[in-house]
């Protein structure tokens, strides 16, 4: 079953991120938001994890939590709260790393 | 599509705020909300006596009109919200406690009804932490 994965911890506190990436199968997609998107800082190890992770068109991040942060993340696709609601739907199920 | 939507932090905590935005985004994509369900710290965004700072956006009173112009089924933990003081009618007077803070449109009810709830829909979503 594809996996939406949704994380919301700065990557820099917990081995949330590690451990998601860890169990990721192929088809599940992550949704970066909150602090969880410093993972995308430029020149960052986190940054340079996920794309080693190499998650096309599977990496996804909040657009306003990228705005408030100042965080460009090229990496992920930015998407608003409809189309959060979207992947929700396209993904079979969504586990939250609370 | 149904969506049952679990909210496990205050009102305070960004993670409620996303929730609210998503359930609002869930019901303007014409998808239907089978069930809100408030577990642990969540329980707070349901007590009446909840007061934000005036340059703080008011969650609690947000998700309070939300629920209320939706018509929807809002749950709150009831060993949650007994241990953190939000109560109702019912159970401020059970247990002889001096005030009641948990008004309409809100719900007392049990574990069983996330349960039920992630059954009924389509979709369980939790929103928690930061």
């Amino acid at each position: 079953m594809a996996t939406l994965h949704v994380l919301s911890h700065s990557p820099f506190g917990d081995e949330r991120l590690d451990s998601c990436l860890r169990l990721l199968g192929a088809d599940d997609g992550v949704l970066l938001c909150g602090d969880a998107v410093y993972a995308l800082r430029e020149g960052s190890d986190t940054q340079r994890q996920l794309q080693a992770a190499n998650l096309a068109q599977r990496l996804f991040a909040l657009d306003e939590d990228l705005q408030a942060r100042g965080i460009s993340g090229a990496l992920a696709k930015a998407v608003g709260y409809q189309a959060f609601v979207e992947l929700s739907l396209h993904y079979d199920k969504v586990n939250s790393w609370l | 599509m149904k969506f049952a939507i679990a909210v496990f932090s205050p009102a305070h905590a960004p993670s409620s705020r996303r929730a609210l935005r998503f359930a609002e985004a869930v019901l303007a994509g014409g998808h239907e909300i089978a069930r809100l369900f408030f577990y642990q710290d969540g329980v707070h965004s349901a007590s009446a006596n909840v007061v934000t700072p005036q340059d703080e956006q008011d969650i609690a009173a947000q998700w309070r009109a939300f629920i209320e112009i939706n018509r929807l089924d809002a749950v709150a933990c009831i060993a949650a919200a007994l241990r953190r003081g939000v109560l109702d009618e019912a159970e401020a007077s059970r247990y002889q406690r001096p005030a009641v803070n948990l008004p309409k449109p809100w719900e007392l009810s049990g574990l069983g009804q996330l349960h039920e709830a992630a059954q009924t829909a389509d979709r369980l979503v939790c929103f928690g932490g930061d």
